[in-house]
């Protein structure tokens, strides 16, 4: 078979059509390029069914054993059954328990609900009761079982190399801590992970009270301290901002990814989520960013510019803001000069900007993203305070987090302490800071100045190996514990399974300095709360046990909640914003921009396989970062995808592939971190490259002046998706603006009428209006920002397997839900980048009630249920492939390889006993949870009734931020779903075919600005 | 010289033809039908448990409910096995020094459980669920037979997926009451068995469920 991509797509060579397609996934796909033709001329990827390596003789040698062990195989296995000794009261065995729990990242408190099997943790849900989660949860909650069950965690206590009891350690301790507490603890220093835990808060108390002159420092390689310093500016003091999008109606963004970034991200897309219903009050989003994100995809209208420029477009906002009618207040600000004076910032777009801004007075908001620095925020905190948005969408809060600080600035102390000799004792719990410290600190090299350094490590990673004691941490889901959310709420932390290889928490490490290290964190914990609910007068202390155990099962404890201040601007904002913006980096050279990772966060994920497996929400790229840039500047710097490239700054250095990546802004390049490592942990180690070696301490997120060599080296070839799967230029998401959708009238109407009347047929269709129920999904793409977290909570539902890098590349990737992501433009043969639209459309088995694939399968193993669900029956699979062949939403998966046995028993342990695990040769697909349904419904039958709307929740509906998925059964005239497949918006994917899907779709309906058409 | 081949050659010729056709026929109708015996089955297998545990003196002789052990019978996928705790409330008052309960009582000191051998055992992707065939009126005895005539317990029924899916198109003459549903020995009146399968099928709402997603997900 013709190896078509082996050389990487060639732009070059593309044929430049007269008429770019109306919807294009890939810079390829618009050009014409023959290789996505030829790609798409076979049902699979031309490499995805030849064999890897295997010669005809090999192959016969295996076909010849394998018939000869069939025979062998026919003894019958011998089934056990091991009931308990003493069977826990709340467990009946199949049945699974749900437990509250949360996950702190970056210190901030996710509440959750996990499916526990038997006392085996195998699926995390959103807890509803709490206030960041509301249900849902992000990507990265979603992958946690598969981190608990990482056979490449850290397994033993290791002091210099020599394996240590957990007792002999504390001893050690004790013994340590004599010796420190002579002169008040002045060379023991902790290097922590940012933390809201109040138990944490109280422990690092108690070591400050025995080892006065000790000293704690949060660090944390994607801290936002310029949000901090943004709030002290404006108002004095570091307090934290919490937003509320139901409260805004006009959003600014400056570069905030708020909808797939920050502890807020899955409140915020829920509230965000919910202003996007086609109405007169309909929110508009505004977005300033450098590179494309997921919430740049949901904008309004987007501006690209450079990070560092970011300040100039606040500036313009403002100015336009301060001639206002009551908004003289602004007027100092307006009137300093502006950093960057070459910029041209586009000036009909910030007047229409700050007039929306205005009208919407009180009910707007301008939000800075994390990365952008202190002046940003400072300019974000004015603006809010003038358009009176401070107590409406924005509120404030001071004590959440222990440290406001946790970025380099926070370290640069510690550093120069550890170069001056004044350590002699370093405990670190924050996550692997050798690798994610700035590169100019080398930090791996200072550690050996320190006496003893201990780490509290999930992996042994790059800091392990720096270090003299490895202490093993515990996973959170193995862990006792508490946090607290972006309001202050606290939950309780409660393991779901005891910790699977011995290990302890942060806690317990504090507990050992002040003597307490063998009480363990759950006697901490309770008796630090049971003082907490006796002095607040929560609870009496002989009623406490209850209290203790409502909060458990609820998953919050009520009335931690902080209560938000009313912050007044400060009178010396003006002067020092001023201060600061006439230090703006100014100058032509090329920026690097560094991102948080989608997927593998800071790096602490990136031995998970699942997360490293998932398609990037924009550039759809897995396996790999890539230095991100526009197709303006890969021009200028004769640079293509896939081409090695050499990103220099001074004296610093990295190499990587580079993609070009529609709608990122020019001269300048973005570089996802968290890939490129190089410890122990075998999965994560050699996938991509380290942004951090370009990283310096004074401009942890944009740095200027870098210079792009494109590299001898052959072409890099990603494990994208992009190109997989397609569905044939047929504009399968459709998008229009609220005006044209409001005029019933235009060509996006008609489309969405013609995707909706019946289609003439020959046969009367089946009947399914007298079954009990009729399942059917309805997906809003106004809702939906393609932030993954369905492809996650599928993944983990469903066990589908991870293929690997390898098998991506030729189309073998198994995740039963694809987001396909189109772009659209209004260029002709070039595409106009600023002119950019992009929809992402949630993309699984449609379940077809006359589905083509059923009508080709030989032995039946794809049939129609009652109710009308598109069946698959693993074990009369044959694999054939038909299936695949004849379904025009390519929704189809199948396993190429034994993909599931490929991995460790441990690692097994992730998996939902109420799915079968699919071995090779089977094809497989989405069962809109079948599982989920047949259980539900034996629960009403049980209990004489029918399945009530809502109590079926498919596992990508139920983790989705946006609350974009909708499942229920269109039998039920008041059902969400049936209302929805009503709505004017619906709309059937590939209607012409007349597949009669039951998922149907509804078309985004976009906002803009009347003055900026 | 004669004709190599004889007429009656011709006869050998088809004949063999017959008997290699016929017994590639034969053989693949026996193996089909050799898999739906009792023997292939594993219906006659002598299966040797832990614990020489007798169903016949447990229901019979004490009278014993069947849910008094298998407890999760009517909310859980599976009946449930008893904890050893479970048998030495009883045990440790009676034959509390039998030889024969030594296993039991060494599992509870020892902590460590009784791994039984399964009985009736379906395949992985197949998932059964009791709860919901008790409470639609299921009874004990309709899969598993008269447990409480066996020293030992056996197979009763073939459990392939012909015989599941007999009962599943055509429930009604395997229903009794839901409050008979562990009574080994309840029979409908005679000669209204008709009637009385219909009856109870409309009483408990006992649908017809044949989609393949029904067991297998």
């Amino acid at each position: 078979m013709k190896k078509s991509m082996s050389s990487g797509p060639k732009l070059t060579s593309l044929k430049i059509l007269g008429q770019a397609p109306k919807q294009w996934r890939s810079l390829e796909e618009r050009a014409g390029s023959s290789d996505i033709e030829t790609e798409r001329r076979y049902e699979f990827p031309p490499d995805a069914d030849t064999l890897d390596e295997t010669s005809r003789r090999g192959f016969i040698h295996l076909m010849g054993a394998s018939l000869a062990l069939t025979g062998a195989a026919c003894t019958r296995p011998n089934q056990k059954v091991v009931p308990y000794v003493k069977q826990p009261p709340e467990v009946t065995p199949g049945n699974a328990l749900h437990f509250a729990t949360a996950y702190a990242l970056e210190g901030y408190a996710m509440g959750l609900l996990v499916d526990s099997h038997s006392g085996r943790p195998t699926k995390i849900e959103g807890n509803p009761d709490h206030p960041d989660s509301l249900g849902a949860t992000s990507v990265y909650e979603q992958a946690l079982p598969l981190g608990l069950y990482d056979d490449h965690r850290a397994k033993q206590l290791a002091h210099k190399g020599q394996p240590l009891a957990w007792r002999s350690f504390l001893a050690h301790i004790a013994g340590r801590g004599i010796e420190l507490a002579k002169d008040g603890g002045a060379k023991l220093r902790f290097l922590v992970e940012p933390s809201t835990s109040p138990l944490v808060a109280e422990l690092k108390g108690r070591v400050l009270q025995k080892f006065p002159k000790a000293k704690f420092v949060s660090f944390s390689a994607v801290a936002s301290d310029g949000a901090a310093e943004g709030a002290r500016l404006a108002f004095g003091k570091p307090l934290e901002a919490r937003h509320d999008l139901t409260k805004a109606q006009v959003i600014l963004s400056l570069d905030a990814d708020f909808l797939t970034d920050g502890p807020e991200q899955v409140r915020l897309h829920r509230e965000f989520s919910a202003g996007r219903t086609p109405s007169h009050d309909m929110s508009r989003l505004y977005v300033v960013e450098p590179c494309l994100t997921p919430t740049g995809t949901m904008a309004d209208h987007r501006l690209r510019i450079r990070g560092s420029e970011v300040v100039a477009v606040a500036q313009a906002v403002l100015a336009e803001l301060a001639k206002q009618p009551g908004l003289d207040g602004l007027s100092a600000l307006a009137g300093l000069p502006r950093a960057q004076p070459q910029i041209r910032v586009d000036a009909r777009w910030a007047a229409a900007a700050a007039k929306d801004l205005v009208t919407a007075r009180g009910k707007s908001l301008v939000i800075a993203g994390r990365r952008q620095p202190a002046a940003v925020h400072a300019l974000a905190h004015a603006m809010n305070a003038a358009l009176g948005n401070i107590g409406t969408s924005v509120t404030f809060r001071t004590g959440v987090r222990h440290d406001a600080l946790a970025g380099s600035e926070a370290l640069r102390g510690l550093v120069e302490e550890i170069a001056a000799g004044g350590v002699d004792t370093l405990v670190i719990t924050a996550r692997n800071p050798v690798y994610g410290a700035p590169v100019d600190f080398k930090l791996d090299k200072l550690l050996s100045r320190v006496g003893e350094t201990m780490y509290l490590a999930l992996h042994e990673d790059e800091t392990a190996a720096a270090v003299t004691t490895i202490v093993p941490a515990a996973h959170s889901l193995e862990s006792w514990g508490d946090a607290r959310g972006t309001d202050g709420t606290a939950s309780i932390i409660q393991p779901l399974i005891a910790p699977l290889w011995s290990s302890v928490t942060e806690a317990d490490l504090l507990a050992a300095f002040v003597g307490e290290g063998d009480r363990g964190t759950y006697q901490l914990l309770k008796t630090y709360w049971q003082r907490q609910a006796t002095t607040q007068g929560w609870s009496t202390m002989p009623g406490f046990e209850g209290t203790w155990e409502s909060w458990l099962s609820k998953g919050v404890i009520d009335r931690t909640a902080i209560a938000p201040e009313t912050p007044r601007v400060d009178g010396g904002l003006t002067a020092a914003v001023g201060g600061l913006l006439s230090k703006v980096p100014a100058g032509g050279e090329i920026e690097v921009s560094f991102a948080v990772d989608h997927k593998v966060f800071d790096g602490r994920f990136a031995n998970n396989v699942w997360l490293q497996e998932l398609p990037h929400p924009i550039t759809k790229i897995t396996w790999d970062n890539a230095i991100l840039l526009s197709r303006t500047t890969a021009k200028v710097q004769e640079i293509e995808t896939g081409d090695i490239v050499r990103v220099e700054i001074g004296d610093r250095h990295v190499t990587g592939p580079a993609y070009i990546q529609p709608g990122h802004a020019d001269e300048s390049v973005t570089i996802a971190l968290g890939y490129g490592r190089k410890g122990a942990e075998a999965r994560g180690v050699g996938i991509g490259f380290n942004a951090n070696l370009l990283r310096p301490s004074d401009a942890p997120w944009f740095t200027r002046g870098a210079r792009l060599a494109k590299t001898a080296r052959p072409r890099h070839r990603f494990g994208i998706t992009q190109d997989h799967w397609a569905m044939e230029e047929r504009q399968p998401a459709i998008a229009t603006t609220l005006k044209e959708f409001e005029s019933k009238k235009g060509e996006v109407h008609e489309l969405i009428e013609a995707r909706r009347r019946p289609n003439p047929v020959i046969h009367t269709p089946v009947d399914y209006s007298k079954q009990p129920y009729k399942w059917a999904m309805a997906i809003d793409l106004s809702k939906c920002s393609g932030c993954n977290a369905c492809v996650m909570g599928c993944a983990s539902e469903n066990n589908t397997p991870v293929v690997g890098r390898e098998n991506v590349r030729i189309g073998r990737e198994m995740f039963w839900i694809r987001l396909d992501r189109y772009y659209t433009d209004k260029g002709l043969n070039d595409f106009d980048d600023d002119h950019l639209e992009t929809i992402t459309q949630p993309h699984m088995c449609m379940h077809c009630e006359t589905a083509p694939c059923e009508y080709v399968c030989p032995v039946n193993a794809t049939v129609h249920s009652d109710e009308g669900l598109n069946e698959m029956v693993y074990n009369r699979c044959i694999g054939t492939r038909y299936c695949s062949n004849n379904c025009p939403y390519k929704a189809r998966r199948f396993n190429f390889l034994d993909y599931q046995d490929a991995i460790s028993p441990v690692e097994k342990m992730h998996r939902n006993p109420n799915v079968t695990v699919r071995s090779r040769g089977i094809m497989e697909k989405c069962t809109y949870c079948v599982q989920r349904i047949e259980s539900k419904r034996i629960d009403a039958r049980v209990e004489g009734r029918a399945i009530k709307d809502g109590e079926i929740q498919t596992a990508c509906q139920q983790v989705c931020p946006g609350g974009a998925i909708t499942f229920g059964s269109l039998n039920d005239a008041e059902a969400k779903v049936t209302k929805l497949h009503e709505d004017e918006r619906r709309y059937n994917l590939l209607h012409e075919l007349n597949t009669r899907p039951r998922t149907a779709y509804l078309a985004r309906i976009r906002n803009p600005n009347p003055e900026l058409s | 010289m004669p004709a190599l081949f004889r007429p009656r050659h011709n006869v050998m010729a088809r004949l063999s033809l017959l008997v290699l056709g016929g017994g590639a026929a034969a053989g693949t109708l026996g193996v089909l039908g050799y898999q739906r015996t009792p023997m292939a089955r594993g219906m006659q297998d002598p299966i040797e448990q832990p614990i020489q545990f007798d169903h016949r003196h447990h229901t019979r002789d004490e009278g014993i409910d069947c849910r008094f052990c298998h407890t999760t019978v009517e909310r859980s996928p599976h009946a449930g096995l008893p904890s050893t705790q479970l048998c030495l409330n009883c045990h440790s008052q009676i034959w509390n020094q039998s030889p024969l309960l030594e296993p039991v009582r060494r599992s509870f000191i020892e902590g460590k459980p009784i791994v039984w051998q399964k009985v009736n055992d379906v395949p992985d992707f197949v998932y059964f669920n009791h709860s919901i065939h008790v409470s639609k009126g299921v009874g004990c005895v309709t899969c598993h037979g008269r447990v409480d005539q066996m020293p030992a317990v056996q197979k009763a029924h073939t459990l392939t997926m012909s015989w599941c899916l007999d009962c599943h198109k055509n429930p009604a003459p395997n229903l009794r009451p839901t409050e008979e549903v562990t009574n080994m020995e309840w029979q409908p009146e005679k000669g209204k068995e008709r009637e009385v399968g219909e009856m109870l099928a409309e009483k408990n709402q006992v649908h017809t469920r044949t989609s393949c997603t029904t067991c297998h997900r």
